[in-house]
């Protein structure tokens, strides 16, 4: 699939701070991609950048082919975009408040009332359409700065945050819709909170101090492959077969459910079903063989920890 | 040209749902309408040349009120990310902010045109000075809208911005009294500055395209500061 997004060696600066330092990366169509990354690591700068809100002091941003910077209008007309704690017009009724962002997004009068009545029902808001937005709790205000964003069902959807605040059953709906859109539209997704993003992303950038430590952190996590074995028998002896085995670059026992079991992390190309064979043919009672499902906090961690230690280092 | 209607079409509703624009067209008609009864009683002459002045004196007071939220506020509510990250120019976005505070303005004008109804009712006022002070009021109104504009469009806090819109107003209006005081050739050129120096013509019935080319300078100069302080973000 052709990239939708794609960012160059971007560089954002405040004053005299560097809040994004030449990140890289790109999205392909159809992807959700989550940014994660602790408050204050330039997630909200890179994504008003890629908005057309904010220009960078270098690099370059593509969507769809065109440069944020050079055909402003262009891209962004490409792009529906929710920023943080969704500030919308407060004074204005939702209905209104939603024809007035079709007709600035260039939707044709006519046309208007459809994608206002398709975005009100796909965010169910048709009961509110008639509320002052000052009057809406915390969840329907979000509501409504996404309907906003797909108004015009733009190929790029750009989400800052797009969970803050909200109660368990709106965070399974805005969830759920955000998942609806995969295949269809592109997704950017931001937000600090790590259980989200890994539900909601098929991929996940991990952003920190306004580097991109990762641009596939899932991948990161599945490159250590590793297994747990249940495997009858003398822990000293499985242990040493196990060692043994092509493949395999290392083994450990664990405790897992109360019962003894072995951990084994296998070599990135490994087919497991190999090694599966090798455990079986020297004899062992292999009973139970389970893929250890990637740790993105772990991934997270060590990777926040490894770059912690280099700019310790340079320092 | 829709994109920048609708834009137009939320900031006339934003300042006209406001109560600023009620207390200030309120507060604007109260003061000219005692002005105006009071000098048709005291001068018995069919004339508004003292009701022009008033109101040129009421708007370098009352224009900061009503730009100061314009863009500060934009700003400080954040949702000026949500209009920028929009299909819409800087451009669009000031004028539409621009050409709404200025209909208030034009509002206040049209009502206060009930003197100038009245006097041809009760007397024969000559009509060349009357629209030509009208005239001189709206170029007035668009130069300190401009300015009002720009200040607000550099802050994010609306009391600073009436507040720098007022400070420089009444710089413009008394600048003439220091232009007098500079070596030749400075003194004109500060003097040319002065609001007061071109509105005068205006009130008293004459006027010069100097004195049109300067109120439209200053109104494009603000406008075009605007629009770079609204990229610069």
């Amino acid at each position: 699939m052709a990239d939708c997004v794609v960012v160059d060696r971007l560089l954002k600066r405040y004053g005299r701070r560097l809040a994004v330092r030449g990140v890289s990366f790109a999205i392909e169509e159809g992807e959700i991609v989550g940014l994660l990354g602790p408050n204050g690591s330039g997630k909200s700068t890179i994504l008003r950048i890629l908005g057309g809100y904010l220009p960078p002091i270098a690099g370059t941003v593509r969507i769809a082919g065109i440069d944020v910077t050079a055909d402003s209008l262009a891209a962004r007309n490409r792009i529906g975009y929710v920023a943080e704690d969704a500030p919308l017009y407060d004074g204005m009724r939702v209905g209104e408040f939603l024809y007035f962002m079709a007709a600035i997004k260039g939707v044709p009068g006519r046309a208007a009332r459809g994608a206002v009545t398709a975005a009100a029902e796909r965010l169910d808001l048709c009961k509110v359409l008639g509320m002052p937005i000052g009057k809406l709790s915390r969840g329907y205000r979000q509501r409504v700065a996404i309907a906003q964003a797909l108004i015009t069902d733009p190929p790029l959807l750009i989400l800052d945050e797009p969970t803050n605040a909200l109660d368990a059953y709106q965070v399974i709906a805005v969830r759920t819709l955000i998942r609806s859109l995969a295949g269809r539209r592109t997704v950017l997704v931001a937000s600090h909170v790590l259980s989200e993003i890994e539900r909601i992303a098929s991929r996940v950038m991990i952003l920190v101090d306004g580097r991109l430590l990762t641009s596939d952190a899932m991948r990161e996590a599945c490159h250590a492959c590793q297994f747990r074995l249940r495997i009858g028998g003398s822990a000293p002896a499985i242990l040493a077969g196990l060692r043994g085995i092509p493949g395999i670059v290392a083994a450990a026992t664990e405790l897992s459910e109360g019962a003894e079991s072995y951990r084994i992390e296998l070599a990135p190309t490994q087919p497991v079903a190999e090694v599966a064979r090798a455990i079986v043919g020297q004899g062992f009672a292999l009973s139970e063989l389970t893929q250890i499902k990637p740790d993105l906090e772990g991934v997270f961690l060590d990777l926040t920890r490894r770059a912690a230690s280099v700019e310790a280092e340079a320092a | 040209m829709r994109r920048f209607v609708a834009l137009l079409l939320r900031e006339e509703r934003a300042i006209f749902t406001s109560p600023i624009a009620y207390v200030v067209l309120s507060v604007f008609l109260v003061i000219m309408g005692y002005t105006f009864t009071l000098t048709l009683f005291v001068s018995h002459s069919p004339t508004l040349v003292h009701l022009f002045f008033q109101i040129y004196v009421l708007f370098l007071l009352t224009v900061p009120i009503i730009t100061m939220r314009l863009v500060a506020e934009e700003r400080r509510l954040r949702t000026l990310e949500l209009l920028l990250t929009a299909p819409v120019s800087e451009v669009a976005v000031v004028f539409a902010k621009y050409f709404a505070s200025l209909s208030l303005v034009v509002l206040m004008l049209a009502l206060s045109g009930a003197y100038a109804i009245t006097l041809g009712i009760l007397g024969q006022p000559d009509w060349g000075p009357i629209w030509s002070g009208y005239l001189g009021l709206v170029l007035l109104g668009a130069a300190l809208i401009a300015i009002g504009l720009t200040t607000s469009s550099l802050v994010s806090n609306q009391i600073i911005a009436a507040l720098l819109s007022l400070s420089l107003f009444l710089l413009l209006w008394i600048i003439d009294h220091f232009g007098w005081m500079l070596p030749d050739p400075f003194d004109a050129f500060v003097v040319n500055l002065s609001l007061l120096v071109h509105f005068t013509p205006f009130a008293t019935g004459s006027i010069f395209l100097s004195d049109v080319g300067f109120f439209i300078s200053v109104a494009l100069l603000g406008l075009f500061l605007s629009v770079r302080a609204l990229a610069r973000r």
